[in-house]
């Protein structure tokens, strides 16, 4: 390179290095939803372990400036001049935004079985249990896009043999693509009508009716988990609340923090994950109160974060609704919170926590 | 540290470029001597000690080779270099695969030492031992200035994989160097492009093999995707280091040689080491098999030279069976080679056929982590044990990475050079070049910001 060229191509480069060195450290990435790393402390011992230099790799790499959109260019350049099929796991198909879920875990599904499997017997073996499995994106876009997906027949027939003592439910048909976010995994309230029925029949409850319920759009753009994540251009979601007088007057209460509150939670409305609206998000144990319930019925539902959105939807009948997500609290401590008298139990579980079901404790 | 990663190279370089040229020359090499202790220290910090002593040993017998008068006390301190050098390099490097083996043919329970391996101590023990090997052959003095031999032995654009750079070298550039815009636009650009070898090829093809080795659905195909794609992998991983490495150099002042040439084009093995790791090759031509009387010798002594020198540098790449294995087989291919000249007769793409075939088989045993797996690599290569031929996971793989196979290949032959080059050399050059420069460090940096982080291959040698 002749002189003015190294010199440009260095200019270039020194810009960068001043603001690696002095831009200040931001604490979370919105676009990733996690924290930052923070420059570590300098000691002697974590200089000699060595630890202080792989915090200072982590604080490098996450303080960088200009990160995001650094992540847009490798991401459009894996994506767009490699032509590689994913970025990181992520891949684009039809406007959604996907993880390619590959391949089928048995174990992690085995170990999600037997945790199934230690609560029916300590717990439900008085009641009608129900299982809904929620099909990730990919159940609807891999094939069809030549994408990478798990066996879901495989996994579908493992928790049938593996839960006999349950009624499946079959959600699959009752679906499709454009009933998920396009930038989140999780599936649109405000079109889940459908999947409710078919839940609320096997149940043999009231299904919900569209005419009941007023579909109000929150001005903030849902960006979902994959946004962040793929680092591809893609339009924000919108996020709607299905409203109603019944679902107004439930009471929600938190066995968490002790509070009460309703089903959707105006407080997580500035939250990194929008989604969080729905039912506050990630709780262990909740518990939803019907005054106006058709009978005098209780539900329990085991439940992952699929189950936020959708619950609002079944209360109908429901005197009272219990929602447990056992990743979050030991199925041994559930005796002290929740009485198990015969109440009609449910399962609703997403293909993608039960093929990574680690966090089921 | 290494080159491609964020500490490196926006933290660790401009602060040390910043440093080396303001002070003035008498300062130079004592920055640089730091910095590499720095560098080094930063990835191994306890075994900085090593580094230091090793300095201080072969500092110390290459003044006392220069002094000694007698024949006898020249060979003596030559000894102790070379004895102590290749005693530490056994001993972090090789124990364990020895007393592993002999506890194996044996039947004893000997302990393991389990030390850590020193990053790099193969090439700076090899830079050692050529600088009092040539200091005692008399083809270079022995340098008094601590400093600059320190910085000789640890200069960090080479110290941790290569090339193998020997004193007799870069002894003048030591002492006297000078330094240019002209060489400093070549070096940048030369680490640059190492740079994108490393970060957009070698690790694409890192990631691909690690998916190879994840999946539950092997084919034969795949076994072929893998082998190809190591064989891609380990060239831009080490042949990128290279680069990096030489453009540092010539950043500051300093002239290496070049490590490879298109390896890949060779038409016999033969041509292949002369084209592959060529400061590896050379070191062993000239400190190993010439001072075993090379080919000037009986047919039988010659085969077990041969044998020798091919063991030992498969026992340079590491310590286990399948390194000695990949290097016996090269002095095996080299022999008949030697001994069938009618094959470099036969028509050139059979030749480069042959040679790439043998190349990429060679770097599955190479690459394996035990001869089990080797052998059932070699397995799924050929389909034995009712392996399919494809499956829908392969093909997803074959497509997702045609681009980067395609750009692999394109970039093991001077193809891309060349037109670089070209486009340099046209009026527009003047622009398009820093352009290209540029975007090749947004797109490494943009990779190494989204944390496909990947430890060079031949840290471990």
């Amino acid at each position: 390179m002749k002189k003015w060229s190294a010199i440009a191509v260095a200019a270039v480069w020194a810009v960068l290095a001043l603001g690696a060195w002095f831009s200040p450290a931001e604490e979370v990435s919105e676009a990733e939803r996690r924290q930052l790393a923070q420059l570590p402390e300098i000691s002697v011992d974590g200089i000699l372990s060595g630890d202080f230099m792989a915090g200072f790799e982590d604080y490098s790499l996450d303080q960088f400036p200009l990160r995001d959109t650094f992540r847009r260019i490798k991401s459009r350049f894996h994506h767009f001049v490699l032509r590689q099929k994913d970025n990181n796991g992520i891949y684009l198909a039809q406007g959604h935004a996907v993880k390619q879920e590959y391949p089928l875990n048995e174990k992690s599904v085995a170990h999600a079985l037997a945790r199934f499997d230690s609560l029916y017997d300590k717990y439900l073996t008085d009641s009608k249990v129900y299982l809904a499995i929620v099909p990730d994106k990919g159940y609807y876009l891999a094939q069809s896009s030549g994408h990478l997906a798990m066996d879901y027949e495989k996994l579908f027939s493992l928790c049938r043999e593996g839960m006999p003592w349950a009624a499946h439910i079959d959600l699959t048909q009752a679906l499709s693509i454009d009933d998920y976010y396009r930038t989140d995994t999780h599936w649109r309230q405000e079109r889940l009508t459908g999947v409710a029925g078919v839940i609320c029949d096997a149940l043999g409850v009231t299904a919900p009716r569209e005419e009941d319920y007023t579909r109000t759009p929150l001005e903030r753009p849902f960006y979902g988990v994959y946004y962040g994540q793929a680092a591809l251009p893609m339009e924000p979601d919108t996020l709607y609340l299905m409203e109603s007088s019944l679902l107004e007057e439930c009471r929600v209460y938190d066995y968490e923090n002790g509070k009460t509150g309703t089903v959707y939670d105006m407080a997580k409305l500035e939250s990194k994950d929008l989604y969080d609206v729905y039912l506050s998000g990630a709780r262990s144990l909740l518990a939803i109160e019907n005054p106006n319930a058709a009978t005098d019925r209780e539900l329990i539902v085991f439940r992952d974060s699929f189950g936020s959105s959708l619950v609002p939807l079944l209360l109908q009948d429901y005197a009272r609704v219990t929602l447990i997500d056992i990743r979050y609290i030991q199925i041994g401590l559930l005796e002290r919170f929740v009485e198990f008298t015969g109440q009609d139990v449910l399962f609703l579980y997403s293909t993608l926590v039960l093929n990574n079901s680690a966090a089921i404790k | 540290m290494v080159f491609s990663s964020i500490p490196f190279l926006y933290y660790f370089l401009p602060a040390v470029l910043c440093l080396y040229f303001l002070v003035p020359w008498k300062g130079k090499n004592a920055v640089l001597l730091l910095a590499s202790l720095f560098f080094y220290g930063w990835g191994e910090p306890k075994l900085l000690l090593l580094m230091v002593f090793t300095i201080a040993l072969f500092y110390v017998c290459g003044l006392a080779i220069g002094r000694a008068e007698q024949k006898r006390w020249k060979k003596f301190w030559l000894m102790v270099s070379v004895v102590t050098g290749l005693a530490l390099l056994g001993l972090f490097k090789y124990a364990d695969f020895f007393i592993g083996s002999i506890n194996a043919a044996a039947g004893l329970h000997l302990p393991l030492l389990k030390l850590a391996l020193p990053v790099g101590i193969s090439f700076y023990t090899f830079q050692c031992l050529s600088y009092t090997i040539d200091v005692y052959r008399g083809n270079v003095p022995p340098q008094k200035n601590a400093v600059s031999f320190g910085a000789y032995v640890a200069l960090f654009p080479q110290l941790i994989a290569g090339p193998i750079v020997r004193y007799v070298d870069v002894a003048r550039e030591l002492e006297n160097r000078s330094h240019s815009w002209e060489d400093f636009g070549a070096g940048l650009r030369r680490f640059l492009v190492g740079l994108g070898k490393k970060v957009i090829l070698a690790d694409n093809f890192a990631l691909l093999i690690k998916l190879f080795r994840e999946s539950g659905e092997a084919s034969v195909l795949f076994y072929w995707m893998y082998a190809i794609a190591f064989t891609l992998n380990i060239y831009f991983d080490f042949s990128g280091y290279s680069d990096m490495a030489i453009g540092l150099g010539r950043v500051f002042g300093f002239h290496f040689m070049e490590n490879f040439n298109y390896p890949y084009l060779s038409r016999s093995v033969t041509e292949f080491w002369r084209r592959w790791h060529i400061s590896l090759g050379s070191w062993f031509r000239d400190y190993v098999y010439i001072p075993l009387g090379g080919s000037r010798v009986s047919r039988g002594r010659w085969v077990c030279n041969i044998l020798t020198v091919w063991m030992l540098t498969g026992l340079w790449h590491g310590a286990a069976w399948n390194f000695v294995l990949w290097g016996l087989l090269f002095a095996v291919l080299l022999m008949t080679e030697k001994w069938i000249p009618a094959l470099q007769k036969l028509p050139d793409i059979l030749r480069r056929g042959y040679v790439l075939l043998t190349v990429v088989l060679s770097f599955v045993l190479f690459n394996a982590e035990s001869l089990g797996q080797a052998a059932g690599d070699f397995a799924g290569l050929f389909g034995f044990g009712g392996l399919p031929a494809v499956t829908a996971e392969t093909l997803y793989y074959l497509k997702s990475y045609a681009a980067v196979f395609l750009l692999g290949f394109v970039g093991a032959t001077p193809v891309g050079k060349a037109a670089a080059e070209r486009i340099a050399r046209t009026k527009a050059g003047a622009v398009l070049e820093p352009l290209m420069m540029v975007g090749l460090l947004l797109i490494c940096t943009a990779y190494l910001v989204d944390g496909s982080f990947s430890p060079f291959l031949y840290f471990r040698f």
